[in-house]
């Protein structure tokens, strides 16, 4: 069979599809870097409006898509990851309607914008994006009703806002189905594949510390996790969210052992007092760790404790993440340290900072108490040094370079110079990262943490007592570090509106978090269970989902089909039975032939039953043709009549 | 001639009608009830179709809920645009269908009206026959008058067939049909011969007008027409009345027309018909008495439309050669 060309576009229906792809590239540019997005429309739109009245020439537009490629490629540095490809997609959707002539062009232009609507979900999942994504659905599905009319060629039947509102009516009807398929369709309970991973790693805390790096992180206000406490919670000033525990220094960074922490036994520890139980949500960071309030007792599913009593999810952290906790601070922890384990808290990269090993060994010398040199490190931080989120660059010995020149930084500088000097000592020490406080929202009640209040503190190990935690920055400005406890009665805006603001619309975010985000497999069982199905597998989902789909599609069925054809006379069934019996006796009713002529025709032929055929005919004709308003109980009793005829045997008659 | 490909095409074509309601031709007025109304997506709809359980799978698999959610929007807005599709056509009545004859090679405007049983707003329905197809709207139950041109090939009586009304409304996802099967069938005139020699057995035009104006009684008086020659004006009538008044006389029967099958023996048979249907219609024209005479058959002499249609009906009808 031959194909048929594509019928053009006329105007108006090319401008509805250029502004469903816009409406869906919106959410998606939003979320690649701006100045990428920014390029890609202004690209687009420049060549779309050169290019309205006759097609550019093919290897013009081969030459911009290459380049565009191009620019995104160098823009994530030639690294595939799923920001990329979503970025990429963008680039397509961007290039796509510069040849936007025919009716098929403009369909894959429809279909490339709902794919790049469901892109923008693989980069972020908050309420902006699908609050942006629906109405670029809707704008989407009305320019497939502008195109259905372009096809016939019935154009301008109906005003730009009955369409959209026609669609809106449609979405509004589909809402209660789509409810359905999210709360029943059967989940699955661990991924087929895995989520790509990202090109340009997310804004946190990274596997990596050395001092100076954080600068970025300290001032970025993006929440981390959020954490609800479940009974009563700790005093502020203990709030310190145990990310990664880091033994080895390089001379410049500090970095997790590979692994060997995490295949060993999670050290011994004496709790101080009874635990407190919290639920964290975290933020996709798209790495492994998981944070916990010092120290975990235990490690939520899909993680591990490690033996420094560090968290290890097992798969990266894509999605939204939500775990319950039990914490407590220790009145000992590991109070026998192996020898090994010794040796590795005590090790230093043999030719840095000979000043600072100068130093420790003097202090050493003069002293054999472990927690008198702790101590007397203090009171040099102290007094000495002040702290500044715009420290100097340090040279190869950044310990000595901080200590001894510049005397100012940050809780990077400060635990890793902390840390350096315990070693240097003879005292086992090592780096902890995470965060520190948070921020209390009054409204939802749950407490915020956000990527500013990432911190990087020490632990050193003082015999009978095991690991202590010991955080150098707060010795030289604690309320740099409990910044957040001490706003905290005011909140960011500092109680005023914006304030106000800020806590309904994080409280907001948060209930996103829980409610939408949070759904999983696990929550669909207690969905079911909830209705005394316990234990409920996928194919009990299944039913559910079919049978409350049946349902709500019957209602809708209900709104919609109300419209069935006229229903058929009882009457005229009753006669056409009459006529269907005596036809299976051979004498079958002409088409053209009139009630009573066949009741003749039929008399004449069956003597014994004449009377009963022509009284019957006569009075279906009277019903039917004379006297339609006949009283209903003779028509009930001819219609009974006319049933119960039978055709006696004619041999015997 | 029919190859191969064609008669495969023809059978199932066949079985496929025997299979689709209605099976036969029906009397008027006709319903569309939901059993008859077939409702398939389209190639568009399909696309979307397979994009939408992209999505859904890939969300699913992620466990992202806001994609799913859309997705399921979108999954069943598209789901529920069949059914809307659905009812863009159930409830729609064929009242009745007509057409006026035309001669072969001309189209035949087969003439529907076409009612609802519920009012709804129906825009873009397709009504189609083979190639054949008009595009109209059905806006809240009222009467619509369709015009479907129907090309003709061939004399004789032209039987439409099924008629498909479909939409593809709202979205364009899905499409559906329903077939109509109108007892009606269109008689279809022979062509008219282009280049035919005058009608025979008359003078020509200028004796006619002659033997017209000096002849017979006049017949009646009628109002003066642009063009009317000066000596058929009764100038002693229009003194009279005021206003311009022309004569007509009735021909006379003895000047009857002869249109005679035998005497065209030198013409193949098609083209014998078509002349005689020109002859047929430049008599009728020409307002003359005329006899028909075709093999076995004798019509006239006859003036007037009615003859000229049961001539030329006689004309089609003949076996074709």
């Amino acid at each position: 069979m031959a194909r048929t060309p594509s019928p053009a576009l006329d105007r108006r229906s090319r401008i509805w599809c250029l502004a469903a792809a816009f409406a869906c590239a919106l959410p998606l540019s939003l979320l690649i870097p701006h100045w990428l997005a920014a390029t890609l429309v202004a690209a687009s739109v420049t060549s779309i409006v050169l290019a309205w009245n006759r097609p550019a020439p093919s290897a013009l537009r081969f030459l911009l898509t290459i380049a565009l490629v191009g620019l995104v490629f160098s823009a994530y540095s030639f690294k595939l990851g799923r920001d990329t490809a979503s970025a990429l997609l963008l680039a397509m959707l961007m290039l796509k309607p510069i040849e936007l002539n025919t009716l098929r062009d403009a369909r894959s232009l429809i279909g490339f914008s709902l794919f790049a609507l469901f892109a923008a979900f693989l980069l972020d999942q908050g309420p902006l994006t699908l609050a942006l994504a629906l109405p670029a659905a809707a704008l989407t599905f009305a320019s497939c009703a502008r195109l259905a009319d372009a096809e016939v060629g019935v154009i301008g039947l109906a005003t730009n806002w009955k369409r959209i509102i026609a669609i809106a009516g449609l979405f509004a009807l589909a809402a209660p189905l789509a409810l359905a398929g999210f709360w029943l369709f059967p989940r699955l309970g661990s991924p087929l594949w895995g989520v790509p991973d990202v090109a340009q790693a997310k804004v946190g805390i990274s596997d990596r510390m050395a001092p100076g790096d954080w600068v970025d992180l300290l001032s970025d206000d993006s929440p981390a996790f959020r954490v609800r406490f479940d009974g009563p919670m700790p005093p502020q000033e203990s709030l310190y969210w145990r990310g990664l525990v880091m033994w080895n220094f390089d001379g410049r960074g500090w970095t997790q052992p590979e692994g060997w922490p995490r295949k060993m036994k999670p050290a011994a520890q004496f709790p101080a007092s009874r635990p407190v139980r919290y639920e964290i949500t975290l933020e996709p960071t798209d790495r492994r760790y998981l944070f916990a309030l010092d120290l975990p007792q235990s490690a939520p599913e899909g993680a591990s404790l490690a033996q420094d009593l560090s968290l290890t999810s097992r798969d990266p952290v894509t999605n939204l993440r939500a775990y319950t906790m039990r914490s407590a601070a220790p009145a000992r922890f590991e109070p026998d340290l192996s020898d090994g384990i010794r040796a590795v808290a005590l090790r230093l990269p043999s030719g840095f900072n000979p000043r600072t090993i100068a130093l420790a060994q003097q202090w050493r010398s003069e002293t054999n108490d472990d927690a008198a040199i702790v101590r007397r490190a203090l009171a040099m931080y102290h007094e000495k040094f002040s702290y500044s989120l715009a420290a100097p660059p340090l040279g190869r010995n950044s310990v000595d370079e901080f200590l001894f020149d510049t005397k100012i930084g940050y809780c990077e500088h400060f635990s890793s110079s902390f840390t350096f000097l315990m070693r240097a000592a003879g005292i086992p020490a090592r780096v902890v990262t995470g965060y520190v406080g948070g921020y209390r929202n009054r409204i939802g009640d749950y407490w915020l943490v956000r990527q500013s209040d990432a911190h990087a503190w020490s632990e050193v190990w003082l015999p009978g007592r095991g690991w202590m935690r010991v955080d150098p920055t707060a010795a030289v400005s604690p309320e740099r570090v409990f910044r957040r406890a001490a706003d905290n009665a005011a909140g960011p805006g500092g109680g005023t509106a914006f304030g106000q603001l800020f806590d309904v619309g994080d409280w907001i975010r948060h209930g996103w978090n829980d409610f939408v985000l949070g759904f999983n497999a696990v929550r669909q069982q207690s969905l079911l269970s909830a209705f005394g199905l316990p234990n409920a597998d996928s194919s009990d989902f299944a039913i559910a989902f079919g049978v409350v789909t049946g349902l709500l599609l019957t209602i809708v069925g209900l709104f919609q089909l109300r419209d069935r054809g006229p229903r058929r006379d009882p009457l005229l069934r009753a006669w056409s039975r009459f006529t269907g019996r005596l036809a299976r006796a051979h004498l079958r009713k002409l088409p053209h032939e009139p009630a009573l002529a066949y009741a003749r025709r039929v008399a004449a032929l069956v003597p014994a039953q004449r009377d009963d055929v022509l009284s019957l005919s006569q009075r279906f004709a009277l019903a039917r043709y004379a006297r339609p308003e006949m009283d209903d109980q003779a028509r009930r009793a001819l219609i009974q009549a006319l049933r119960a005829f039978r055709i006696r045997n004619r041999a015997s008659s | 001639m029919i190859s191969g490909a064609h008669g495969f095409a023809a059978t199932w074509r066949r079985r496929a009608i025997s299979f689709t309601r209605p099976r036969r031709a029906e009397a008027m007025p006709v319903a569309i009830d939901r059993r008859r109304i077939y409702v398939l997506p389209t190639r568009f709809g399909l696309f979307i179709a397979a994009l939408l359980c992209t999505m859904l799978v890939g969300a699913l698999n992620y466990n992202n809920n806001p994609a799913l959610l859309l997705g399921f929007l979108l999954a069943a807005t598209a789901q529920l645009s069949l059914h809307a599709t659905h009812l863009a056509l159930s409830g729609i009545r064929l009242r009745d269908a007509r057409a006026v004859p035309v001669h072969a090679g001309d189209n035949s405007i087969l003439e529907l009206r076409f009612d609802a049983l519920r009012a709804r707003p129906r825009p873009g329905l397709v009504l189609a026959c083979d190639a054949a197809r008009t595009v109209f709207a059905l806006p809240d139950a009222e009467d619509v008058h369709v015009e479907l041109p129907l090309p003709t090939t061939r004399r004789g009586w032209l039987h439409p067939g099924r008629l498909a009304l479909s939409t593809t409304q709202p979205l364009g996802l899905a499409r559906a049909w329903s077939y109509f099967w109108p007892d009606v069938s269109v008689l279809v005139y022979p062509t008219l011969e282009t280049q035919a020699p005058p009608l025979p057995t008359h003078e020509g035009t200028g004796d006619r007008m002659r033997v017209r104006a000096q002849g017979e009684e006049p017949h009646h008086l009628r109002d003066y027409r642009v063009g009317d020659p000066p000596r058929q004006v009764a100038w002693k009538a229009s003194a009279r009345t005021g206003k311009l008044l022309v004569r007509e006389y009735e021909a006379h029967s003895d000047r009857d027309i002869r249109l005679d099958w035998n005497t065209l023996t030198s013409l193949p048979y098609e083209a014998r018909i078509s002349r005689l249907a020109r002859w047929v219609v430049e008599a009728d024209r020409a307002n003359a008495r005329y006899t028909l005479v075709l093999p076995g058959q004798l019509l006239g002499p006859s003036q007037g439309h009615a003859h000229r249609h049961a001539c030329l009906q006689a004309l089609a009808l003949l076996p074709h050669g």
